[in-house]
């Protein structure tokens, strides 16, 4: 197909879904949804982006002593005719880097839709309900994904001096090409961002169960969600100045200066301690 | 109107990645040999506002452009109802003019593709831009190529800037140095023989000359206590335009610009004022010399040191 494309195996697959998550967004969802479909679903590696010339590859990143290194790999799950695509967002030649995504799906695997995963940071509590965003390619897409809750009546412009996101390039680029296609967005919490939040990747699973007939039980998850509300329930229990700023959020009650970054590094701290 | 979409050279060459990317053109008039006029932002924007204003005042007509995507991430989407609407990204357009004496192609490109988190483009895609350029420029017939871009220099922001010239031969200098305020890069005090002019409004005129074109680039000087804020130099753009227009044997009315200098006089100002009362010595010590001179070794180091650090603890203030 391409020398920058390297296939290690060749599932068979009828006319899958692709679902794409990038391993670096918000509350790390894109790496904990493609795991956890990757984990439950049995999906092997079949296929990666040789990474040379999307990433600078001037030595190797170290977070907390292990070392992480640029993977782009699609896995096949031929039960449940899926295909799911993990990478970290490259760091240029975006262009090319979507179009071998596209080529591995569209000329190899015939996918018949797209869905990729994304966070989006939120100003409010955890205990609100999560609202579930789509932004989609197409109106005929938009008609079929009706009977979803979605909020489908979104308007957004890229602020000046903002650039759009890798997934609004990816969708575009799908676009182009003619491939139903969909970008998922989850709201985050902004004081759960540099932990997990189970209960958004929760909320995503759930849609992708659902839509692409993958017949996950996803009561793990509950159970996950559950236990991080009870740690977060210990930290209000234990230090009142958080209580009262959580609190604040669930009033809808703009927070004093520095209240943010104290909540967040308070909650964040407390939830690595107990392992999460 | 119909658009042609043409397969250049190097895109057919690109067998590697197989996404050519192709130029748009909205219409093919016959031009009576034209030359190419090109600008891209760098320090301070001086070369695409030059470029800019001379478009916006000759009244060019849009020509075509040379697709984004593969150059560059997009600016601005725009989501509607939930439903993508449009993904924008920076322009690279063509422009023409007739004009009495010969015909005019012109060139604005809205961002240079670095790519990598540089101002500046380098390698392959700079290449790949440049020569698409000229592509086009020999499509129309054109057989000289003029870019514009920025000098620093030991200058002061209250002197009218000069306008440095380098070519791709010496015929073309010496036409060059008949035009007012213009001087050549090696007449200019302290400078050596060699130089550079870093990212594609250099780089162009490289390629033109491996392509058997004349070329130009024609720099604005640019003091160079200013050469690293974020802020555009129009009064270099200025002298650029005005040596432009002797060229091209046209009128060029300068209002636009004299708004925007005026405008930048004050920012500029502004930020003198608040430079620390022996940097501002030193700077004003320069109205006292004959002319700007180019930048030292010792002149940079003092730079760095006085401006640099002065406009991050700037930044620093503004974020507390």
């Amino acid at each position: 197909m391409n020398e920058k494309v390297h296939f290690s195996a060749k599932p068979e697959l009828r006319t899958p879904a692709l679902v794409v998550g990038w391993s670096m967004d918000a509350g790390r969802l894109g790496r904990r949804v493609t795991d956890y479909l990757v984990g439950k679903l049995g999906g092997e590696a079949f296929c990666e982006i040789e990474p040379a010339d999307f990433f600078p590859l001037n030595g190797v990143t170290i977070v907390n002593d292990i070392v992480f290194f640029p993977e782009s790999r699609f896995y096949a799950c031929p039960d449940r005719d899926l295909v799911v695509f993990r990478s970290t967002p490259p760091s240029y030649e975006w262009y090319q880097f979507l179009n071998l995504i596209l080529d591995v799906a569209q000329d190899y695997c015939h996918v018949r839709e797209i869905y990729t995963v994304g966070s989006m940071i939120a100003m409010g509590a955890h205990t609100a309900p999560r609202q579930f965003f789509g932004t989609i390619g197409s109106p005929e897409l938009k008609t079929e994904l009706s009977g979803y809750e979605l909020s489908r009546e979104t308007d957004f412009e890229t602020p000046p001096g903002g650039r759009p996101t890798l997934n609004s390039f990816f969708l575009w680029t799908a676009k182009k090409r003619g491939i139903p296609s969909a970008n998922l967005w989850v709201p985050v919490p902004f004081y759960l961002v540099s932990a997990d939040d189970p209960e958004a990747y929760r909320t995503a699973l759930d849609f992708l169960s659902d839509r692409l007939n993958l017949g996950l039980d996803l009561t793990d998850l509950d159970e996950e969600a559950g236990l991080q509300n009870e740690r977060i329930d210990q930290i209000r229990a234990a230090q009142p100045e958080i209580d009262s700023i959580i609190g604040k959020l669930e009033r809808g009650l703009r927070l004093a200066e520095g209240e943010g970054e104290k909540l967040a590094k308070e909650v964040g701290d407390f939830l690595r301690d107990a392992g999460n | 109107m119909p658009c042609h979409l043409f397969k250049i050279r190097i895109c057919l060459e690109d067998n590697v990645t197989g996404w050519a990317v192709g130029i748009i053109l909205h219409s093919e008039p016959e031009l009576n040999q034209p030359h190419m006029i090109v600008g891209w932002p760098g320090i301070g924007n001086i070369g695409v506002i030059t470029v800019d204003n001379l478009r916006q005042q000759i009244e060019a007509e849009e020509l075509g452009e040379i697709e984004p995507w593969d150059y560059f991430y997009p600016s601005k989407v725009v989501i509607r109802a939930s439903v993508l609407h449009s993904l924008e990204f920076p322009t690279s357009k063509f422009y023409y003019k007739r004009l009495a004496n010969r015909d005019l192609l012109l060139f604005v490109g809205e961002e240079q593709p670095s790519g990598r988190g540089r101002m500046y483009a380098e390698g392959g895609k700079a290449y790949e831009m440049a020569n698409q350029v000229l592509d086009v420029a020999e499509k129309f017939g054109c057989s000289r190529i003029y870019t514009s871009g920025a000098a620093v220099a030991l200058t002061h922001h209250s002197w009218k800037p000069r306008v440095w010239a380098v070519a791709t031969d010496s015929g073309l200098l010496a036409e060059m140095k008949g035009y007012a305020n213009t001087l050549l890069m090696s007449e200019v005090e302290g400078r050596g023989d060699v130089g550079n002019i870093t990212g594609l409004n250099g780089l162009l005129i490289g390629v033109a000359k491996k392509r058997g074109l004349e070329g130009v680039c024609l720099m604005g000087e640019i003091p160079d206590y200013l050469s690293r804020v974020p802020f555009p130099y129009p009064k270099a753009s200025q002298s650029v335009l005005e040596m432009l227009a002797a060229i091209l044997g046209v009128s060029i009315d300068m209002a636009a610009l004299d708004d925007m200098t005026a405008q930048m006089e004050d920012v500029i100002t502004n930020v003198f004022r608040q430079f620390p009362n022996e940097v501002r010595d030193r700077i004003d010590q320069r109205r006292q010399e004959a002319q700007p001179g180019m930048i030292t070794e010792e002149d940079e180091k003092w730079l760095k040191e006085n401006i640099d650090d002065f406009f991050r603890q700037e930044e620093g203030d503004k974020g507390q």
